[in-house]
Order: structure tokens, then sequence, then C-alpha cells
């Protein structure tokens, strides 16, 4: 696209009660913390033109993150770290960002190159971890592990990539492309743990 | 665990979790020990709904420019929210440091309209806070109220220790002083509210008693305290303050989400159904500058790309084109969508109707006749020739517009079967020419509402029409309509009933407002929720005729459960409009000349003397 002047990429986290807000509302968020930030926006063309910009992969209500990406264009250049700190002065306490880079304009969208994406799970005091370690181990030894959604059968297991333990803590990286994609909390239900019992952070996105 | 942590559980369990966290951008957050008083603003429906409250957030800003006062919001509970709250058995809380309601100094809640009773009732209850007013004692917060229903303050008397009649700006703080001043004395809460009464156009219920006559109508309303006075008069703001621009920014979507800039207060048309009105009165004006610059700042504070500007009659505004023409010029490449709702027939150009869509692309075009024939616009005072509406319509269509709303009322006084079929009428000859110009993508909307004859207007003696008289009028309409190729939208008459009998009612309807909450009565304005049983139950209960109160002709010596509050306009001025309407005879716009209506002679002193300060009186 040739008319896509300048490209950007943000990575940003998510937390305290900014994790209540869904995808949608954070899009609109956005959209109007880059009009107060007054950077020179790149605006769609059409009869109500909007903030040009593109989010990955939706994080799940609930879940706090410290590795959400963005992308969004500017008409002219501005130096990265200036359009990080107007962007951060321009945003609502629990959204920050973390970097900034101008990336090439002929980067597929983030949203259609997102492969896998890295959850850090913490559990609450009263919940017994070694036993959860331990059943997670007996669970995953099974053929396959399918779950209903929507009235549709998925088998999580061939999207569990991978799983360790740090101290009390669970990392799961999990499949998260358009075509196939698992929630750390899907898993954890096979558990009978509930969204009570722990928290869950999203640490990392990884793209092909 | 803190209310905080117990909260942040309960949140993974509901809808739209957003609502109830706070935290957005231009939001105001004190520590909460650096203040000597803490202020809950409380819209009582959803988040969704209150955000956009222009009134609250004025006081917000107002409350929080203080420093020794911090003001944060609540707003009521969705049902899931609430059966979390009261499974776990949690007080509701404010949004900014979910500190529960009952912690607060002072709870200021807005009252809109009648169907937010219920849920006022609902709040204090989640809150913990006793809901008569006489039952509170020194350690409950002070509950006052304001908003436009309070014009009728009685049927809430029972609940509101302090109503503000009128605009609140000023004597918002004034409250708060009072407030401070009487917890630094540490006496009994009688004197906070005799304290209270002496303010001007504070009116304190408990101190007034109420007598009734044999047959049910009021005797008196009469202070029994020598701090109370016997008329409160409504407050107002002599000059429009500066128009607020650092608005909270929700995180998640609500209705009018967009930029709001007030350009006028008040209306001098003089439509006798309008209670906005007759109680907005006079009318003031910001100028052209204020007006843009508001704009200016507001968008580069909330990064909104819509702005609504808010009137009673924008076309009435004196510089309505050159405030179009500049916003125009100005925001032209902002990216910006410009909303100028409240236009009025015959009183705006070809000129403007081409700025506003240039402003507004792709938005439909809305207009108010209110009745379908000269006879009952008469009767109304919203004189209107057919022949210049339709030759409007016409010009409307040419310039392209598609889709044109027209809001009608019925059940007006004096209204037949032929007014009501005239409206079907009127838009069918509105549909024929936008077919003849625009072919058959042309839409017409009729947006029908009942009629209920307000306090304070001309028609407030009249009773309102009956159930079964407007389900017949609807009927025909919803028939016609279909035959017509005219799309309606109605109000549901069973909620314009209880907004009837709350608008209209004593102090005995304390009871059963309270009758009704606990019968299951909350959400009265959500037509889904509606709960008309648990309101004719709670009559029932109370013993009290729901009809006394709105199918009666109330006779003109009658005290009327609001006479002891006045929003400036005398009742000989209502009286003589009521006779005028009888003859079906008109008044003019009354900028153009003075009718008297009482607003002069209340507040002629503080009338500022600088000629750019402009005020619609002659």
């Amino acid at each position: 696209m040739s008319e896509s002047k300048f490209r950007y990429r943000a990575v940003f986290s998510k937390n305290g009660d900014m994790r209540f807000i869904g995808h949608l509302d954070l899009q609109q968020l956005f959209e109007r913390a880059l009009r107060r930030s007054a950077l020179p926006l790149r605006y769609s063309q059409g009869f109500s033109p909007k903030v040009r910009l593109n989010l990955a992969g939706a994080l799940p209500l609930g879940f706090t993150s410290t590795a959400e990406m963005m992308d969004f264009w500017l008409e002219q250049p501005v130096e990265p770290p200036l359009i990080q700190e107007q962007l951060n002065a321009a945003l609502p306490t629990g959204i920050r960002i973390i970097s900034v880079t101008e990336v090439p304009n002929d980067l597929p969208s983030l949203q259609a190159s997102l492969k896998s994406a890295e959850y850090e799970v913490s559990f609450k005091a009263e919940i017994d971890v070694s036993a959860v370690n331990a059943n997670l181990e007996d669970l995953l030894n099974k053929p396959n592990l399918i779950v209903t959604r929507r009235n549709k059968q998925v088998d999580l297991k061939p999207l569990v990539e991978a799983l360790h333990w740090e101290e009390d803590k669970l990392y799961l990286r999990l499949s998260s492309s358009p075509e196939a994609s698992a929630r750390p909390d899907e898993l954890l239900a096979l558990l009978d743990l509930t969204t009570e019992q722990y928290d869950i952070q999203r640490i990392g996105l990884y793209y092909s | 665990m803190t209310l905080q942590t117990e909260l942040e559980s309960l949140l993974y369990r509901v809808e739209k979790p957003g609502r109830y966290v706070g935290g957005e951008f231009n939001q105001v957050m004190k520590p909460w020990g650096s203040v000597e008083t803490h202020v809950a603003l409380v819209f009582p429906d959803i988040y969704d709904i209150g955000q956009s409250n222009l009134g609250l957030a004025i006081l917000y800003d107002i409350l929080n420019r203080q420093p020794d006062i911090l003001a944060e919001r609540a707003y009521a509970p969705w049902i899931d929210m609430e059966t979390q709250l009261r499974e776990h058995n949690l007080p509701l809380f404010s949004l900014e440091s979910k500190t529960p309601l009952s912690e607060f100094d002072i709870l200021g809640i807005t009252l809109p309209y009648e169907q937010i009773y219920t849920n006022v009732l609902n709040i204090l209850d989640l809150a913990g806070i006793p809901l008569l007013s006489n039952q509170r004692g020194a350690t409950d917060p002070l509950i006052i109220a304001g908003g436009q229903a309070c014009y009728n303050p009685e049927p809430m008397a029972d609940f509101i220790d302090a109503f503000a009649i009128g605009e609140g700006e000023e004597v918002i703080l004034e409250i708060t002083h009072i407030y401070q001043a009487w917890k630094r004395s540490g006496t009994a809460r009688e004197d906070l509210l005799a304290a209270l009464a002496k303010v001007p156009g504070v009116y304190v219920p408990s101190l007034y008693t109420v007598s009734y006559n044999p047959d049910g109508t009021l005797q008196a309303v009469i202070p029994h305290s020598n701090h109370a006075s016997s008329l409160v008069v409504k407050r107002i703001m002599p000059k429009l303050p500066q128009p607020l621009t650092h608005f909270i920014v929700p995180n998640v979507q609500t209705v009018h989400d967009r930029l709001s800039v007030e350009i006028m207060r008040g209306c001098t048309r003089g439509c006798r159904f309008c209670h906005a009105g007759m109680v907005n009165r006079p009318v003031r004006e910001r100028s052209v500058e204020e007006i843009i610059t508001a704009i200016k700042e507001g968008l580069a504070a909330t990064g909104h790309d819509e702005v609504g500007i808010l009137s009673l009659s924008s076309s009435d505004y004196t510089q309505i084109l050159p405030l179009t023409q500049k916003i125009y010029r100005e925001f032209k490449d902002a990216q910006v969508r410009v909303s100028l709702p409240s236009l009025r027939i015959a009183s705006f150009s070809v000129e403007l109707m081409d700025e506003l869509k240039e402003l507004s692309p792709g938005g439909g075009f809305t207009i108010a006749p209110e009745a379908a024939t000269e006879r009952l616009r008469a009767v109304i005072n919203k004189p209107l020739d057919e022949d210049v509406l339709l030759e409007t319509a016409r010009t409307i269509f040419e310039h392209g517009w598609l889709n044109l709303k027209m809001y009608f009322m019925i059940g007006l006084p004096t209204e037949t079967m032929e007014d009501v079929q005239a409206i079907l009428e009127l838009g069918s000859k509105v549909y024929k020419i936008g077919r003849s110009i625009a072919g058959h993508r042309v839409h017409i909307h009729l947006g029908i509402s009942t009629f209920i004859p307000k306090a304070h207007t001309p028609f407030q003696w009249y009773p309102m029409d009956t159930p079964e008289n407007i389900q017949t009028k609807m009927d025909l309409l919803k028939r016609g309509a279909r035959q017509a190729h005219l799309k309606m939208t109605y109000n549901l008459p069973e909620v314009s009933q209880v907004e009837s009998w709350l608008s209209r009612g004593d102090r005995r309807l304390g009871a059963v407002i309270l009758q009704a909450w606990r019968n299951g009565a909350k959400f009265d304005a959500w037509s889904e929720l509606l709960n008309l049983q648990a309101w004719q139950n709670a009559f029932a209960r109370v013993g009290l005729e729901s009809d006394f109160y709105t199918l009666r002709q109330r006779s003109l010596d009658e005290v009327l459960p609001w006479d002891h509050i006045s929003t400036g306009v005398s009742k000989h001025f209502l009286l003589t409009d009521l006779r005028l309407s009888q003859a079906e005879r008109t008044r003019e716009d009354c900028r153009n000349r003075c009718y008297n209506c009482g607003i002069l002679d209340c507040f002629e002193s503080i009338r500022p003397a600088q000629e750019e300060v402009y005020w619609g009186c002659p």
C-alpha cells in the first residue's frame, strides 16, 4: 500500500482495572488516546474516516498483559521515543506503552501473522500448587483434551506448545493462530480450576 | 480481603465489567485522607446511561476543583451485578476509590426523570443507608437530590434530606460548606437540615407539614420551622459559566458517547406542553467564541470524534448560522462529526441545512411538529403552517436527506380522533413528497409519545388521556403507519403511566414508591423490566387511587403538590396561558414581546448588566 505512509508498532501493557476492558472497547480507547496525543495521525478513507490502527490477538477479559501489540500509521515520521512519550501521556492508568518501533509497510497484519502466545498463571494462596502440577501432568498424558466451544469439539492437546513451572507459577505457551488457538483458562477448567482461583498474565506474543 | 479484591472476583461473573471499575481518562482521584469532605455523585441508572450526563459532570468538576473536597461517582448496578453484590453481602461502592457509599459525607443524587425513583431506593438499600430520611442518624450520609424531576419533589420527599431546586452550579458548594461547618460543630442532624433550609433554592421536605381535605386533595404545605420558606424559588446562573471540557472519557461503550457542548439554556417558544421550556427560563446564551474554544479544548482533552451541540431549541440560538459556519471552517479537516438536534421548522434556513449536511454526513433529519392539525398546534402553542412544513420537507429531500423523523404526541388536551388520523395523513404527504424527489430510498419515521400534563406548565390542571383511549389511538397509528409505508416507534403507554403518577403525585406517593420497590419494581424506564403489576399492587396496598393523580381534572383553585416550589414563572401566567389555549390562541416567541411570565420579577436583580451576556428576555 503506497498510501500507507509511516507504520509504527507499539508494545504495551494492560493491567489493573483495565483488564476488564474488552477488545472492541480497547480499540476505541486507543483511537481516542491517539487523537489526544496530537500525533499526525493517518485516517482511513471514506464516509466516516477512522484512525488507522490494528490490534493483535484479543486479550480475554480479566487477563493482564505485558506484551500486547498495536500497529498504527502516521502521516509524517516521528521519533519513536517521542511517540511513546506523547501516547503515554494520553493513556489512562493501567495501559502503558513499553516500546515503539517503525516497521515496514509491507509486513503482514499483526492478527494474520500471530502464531502463539505465552501466559503466566499465578495461583491464589489457597491453591495447592503441587497438586495442580501433578494433575496437569496426568492430564497432558491423555491422548487428547477435548473441550466444547459453541457446540464444536476442539482438542487442546496439540495446541499446548510448551509448559513449565518457575517456583509456584505456571508458564504456558499456546497456539494462537487464526486457524487454531487455545486459552489457558480452558486448560485449567479441565482441572476444575475456576477464574477466581488464579490470575493470568500474557507475557509474550509470537509471530511467524 | 479488601472490598477492592472482593469486587474483583465478582467482575468475572458479570456482563460488561468495565462499567464498575472507573479509571477512565480525566477521572479525578484524590487520596481519601487528603480532604475534609467526601461527596458521591449518583446517577440512579447504569453507567452506560448515566456516564454522559452533563449536569453530574459539571458538579464533579466544580467539587473536585476544591482542595478540601473530593467527588467520586456511583451508578445503579445492572441486575447481574446487583445479584452478585447481594449474594456476597457487599455494599454498593464508588467507581474511583471503591469506597462503600455509606462512608461518604454527602450523596448527591440526580433525578432527571421520574422512572428512576425506585432505583434510588435500591441504591440506598445496596449501600446500607436507611431509606427514609427520618430514620437516618448522625453517621449516615446527607442525601441531597437535584435535576429536572425535582420541580415536583413531593413523591421523593420521604427519602431525600434536601432538594436543590434549579441549576446546581452555585448551590452545590453552598450546601457542602454548610455541611462542613455543621460537621465541625458536632451538633445534631436537625441543625444541619435547618441550616440547609435557609439556603435559597434548597427545599428540606421534613420541615413542612402537609394537610389534606376530606376529598383527598391538598389543603396546604406549610413550613413548621422558621428556617424554611413557604415558597422555595429555584436557582439560576445569571451568566452561564465556562463550559466543561475535561470530560471523563468512558472505556466502555455508552449512550451519547460524544463531546457535549451546551450553547444555550432555556427556551422562549412557550410550547404549553413543555416542562423543560417552562422550568428552565430565562434563555441565556453562550457566545460563539466561547463555544468554539470549548469544542477545541474538549476535543483535545477527550479525543472524541463527535460533538453534540446541546440546547432545547438549537435553531433559536441567535448566532446559529455564524456558529455552524465557524464550526465547519474550524473542524472540517479534523475528522469530527457535529450533531445539532432540536431544530425548529421555520426558524432555520436552507443555508443552515447545507452546513448541517456537511457537519454530519449520512445523518438523518428530525422535525417535531408534535401535533398534526393547525387547530391542535394552536392549542399547544406550536403554531406552524402546514404549507411551510411541507415546503421544509421538500427542501430537506432536495438537499439530499433520505431519512426524516417526525415527532408527535398523542393524548394532548382537546385531541380528537381526527387529530390522530391527521398524523398519518401528514406523514403520507411528506412521504409522497420524498418519493417524488428521491424515490424509494426515502424513509419517513414517526416517533409517537404520550402526553403527560406536567407540573409548572399551563396544562398542569388537565387530566391525562385514559389508557384505553391511548391504546385505541396507538392501534390506529400502528395500523395506519404500516399501510402508509411509514416506520413508527413509540413510548410504551405503561412506561408513561409510571411517569405520570410520579410527576403529578403528592407526598403520599412516597409510601407507594417504597411499596412498589418492595414488590420488585426497579429500572422502570426500561420497558423490558417495567413491572406495572408491582405499582398497581403498591397503590392498592397503600390505599391510594392512581387515577386520582392522573385521570382527574384538577380545579383551578386546588392546591397543587408543587405549588410551594417556584420556577420563577407565576401561576397567574400559566392560568392566562391555559385560557388562551382553550380559545385556540397562540403567543409568539417571548423574545420579541414579554408576556410577563414572572421570570424578570424573580431574577431581574441578578441579571448581568453587561450587554455581552445574552438573556432572551427583552
